[in-house]
């Protein structure tokens, strides 16, 4: 589709962009519960008042504004700091990939390979191959509550890796 | 700390998040906790939820149109674009209450089809329920034709006076909340934010918005002992 054309219903909008949405949505918080909430409230506040004369490109951009405000009014709710924000201006036009989000996966193994190997392998077990807590200690031959306390010190230098990254 | 631990446990735990205090030192662990969990596995949405939604959606949608108004003699709707249209716009008539009013947006969605979607009133006007008259500027002042801005600290809005009719409207863009700006000369009230305009009398004039635009709500005004008034909220503390 060209963004030129518009869409024929609000069910064309939702499953063009259903996808992107969700995925969007978990790259900025991390947990499928949350991710899936944002992502009913996007569609929920945006179809409404939605004008289908609207071309495709007029959807999506209002589409990933909505999307801004209920990401920074998720953060509000919670935490009450923006931990995250959705600055992508290309993030719904994107083509999706299959194999979830390459850019995620690659700034999580950036991080990671800053990080000595102890860590590095606590946190691929428990953040990215979803592992137990159980599940982990036993692969690293080590007590419950020595991987927790890993897990605990790997996050924190993992951040101090992040920042400098960042900065 | 204790929060972050609470929030990394929620992740990992693959449960909705609990609202925690956090200090700003926590932040980045968290946002890098977020960055892990993302390249993680549930990065794409199953199909149980993507169809549960479709569901959620189709029956808040359609219960809309229910409530909205059919054509009198009941013509079938042309066709099936046209169809789904006209329930996206009737669908407004019914929606929030945030959604004030859409008379001029609607019939303008519509484009020259010329199907009656008889929308929700027009416009709206503020009326608080603790409100003040309040003066504005000296009638003197604005003479026929003038617009002036005011702020009367709870509403800011324009006021202007066409022979011998007031009008006062408020001063926020329905879209988002930008402030509006006079253009004196055009006698249009502009949005810095998305470029839409309103004419003085709140009705749209333009927008490229994807959306129905409602008019500017409108707000009672007088001409009382020489001085324009307006009955707004009385001010905050």
């Amino acid at each position: 589709m060209v963004s030129d054309d518009s869409y024929s219903d609000w069910e064309a909008v939702y499953n063009d962009n259903v996808d992107r949405v969700y995925r969007l949505m978990y790259i900025k918080v991390g947990n499928r519960p949350d991710a899936e909430d944002l992502t009913a409230e996007v569609f929920v506040t945006a179809l409404k008042p939605l004008r289908l004369t609207a071309s495709i490109g007029e959807v999506r951009a209002y589409l990933l504004a909505t999307a801004r405000t209920v990401l920074a009014g998720y953060w509000r709710r919670t935490l009450g700091r923006q931990i995250t924000r959705l600055e992508e201006d290309w993030a719904l036009t994107e083509p999706v990939n299959d194999a979830g989000d390459s850019g995620a996966v690659a700034r999580a193994a950036a991080i990671l390979a800053e990080l000595p190997d102890r860590y590095q392998r606590i946190l691929r077990l428990r953040f990215i191959d979803a592992c137990s807590l159980k599940e982990a200690a036993i692969e690293l031959g080590v007590t419950v509550g020595n991987a927790k306390v890993l897990q605990h010190r790997a996050l924190r230098q993992a951040a101090a890796v992040a920042d400098r990254m960042e900065g | 700390m204790r929060g972050v631990r609470r929030f990394v446990d929620d992740l990992l735990n693959r449960r909705r998040t609990r609202p925690a205090a956090v200090d700003e030192a926590d932040e980045s662990q968290i946002r890098t906790a977020v960055t892990l969990r993302a390249a993680g596995p549930d990065s794409t949405p199953t199909d149980d939820f993507v169809n549960s939604l479709r569901e959620r959606l189709r029956t808040e949608l359609d219960d809309d149109t229910s409530a909205a108004h059919e054509p009198a003699d009941g013509t079938p709707v042309r066709e099936l674009r046209g169809s789904s249209r006209r329930r996206f716009v009737a669908s407004i008539a019914a929606a929030s209450a945030a959604s004030v009013a859409i008379g001029v947006a609607a019939g303008e969605a519509l484009g020259g089809g010329g199907e009656a979607v008889t929308a929700e009133p027009g416009e709206q006007t503020i009326t608080p329920d603790n409100g003040e008259w309040r003066g504005i500027v000296a009638a003197k002042d604005l003479p026929d034709g003038a617009v002036r801005p005011f702020d009367t600290g709870s509403i800011s809005g324009f006021v202007h006076r066409s022979g011998d009719q007031l009008n006062a409207v408020s001063g926020v863009c329905t879209h988002l909340g930008c402030k509006l700006a006079l253009d004196g000369p055009a006698r249009q009230l502009n949005c810095p934010c998305h470029n839409a305009a309103f004419g003085v009398d709140g009705a749209v004039l333009h927008h490229r918005l994807p959306i129905a635009l409602p008019p500017l709500p409108k707000l009672n005004v007088r001409e009382s002992d020489g001085v324009v008034q307006v009955f707004v909220p009385p001010r905050q503390a």
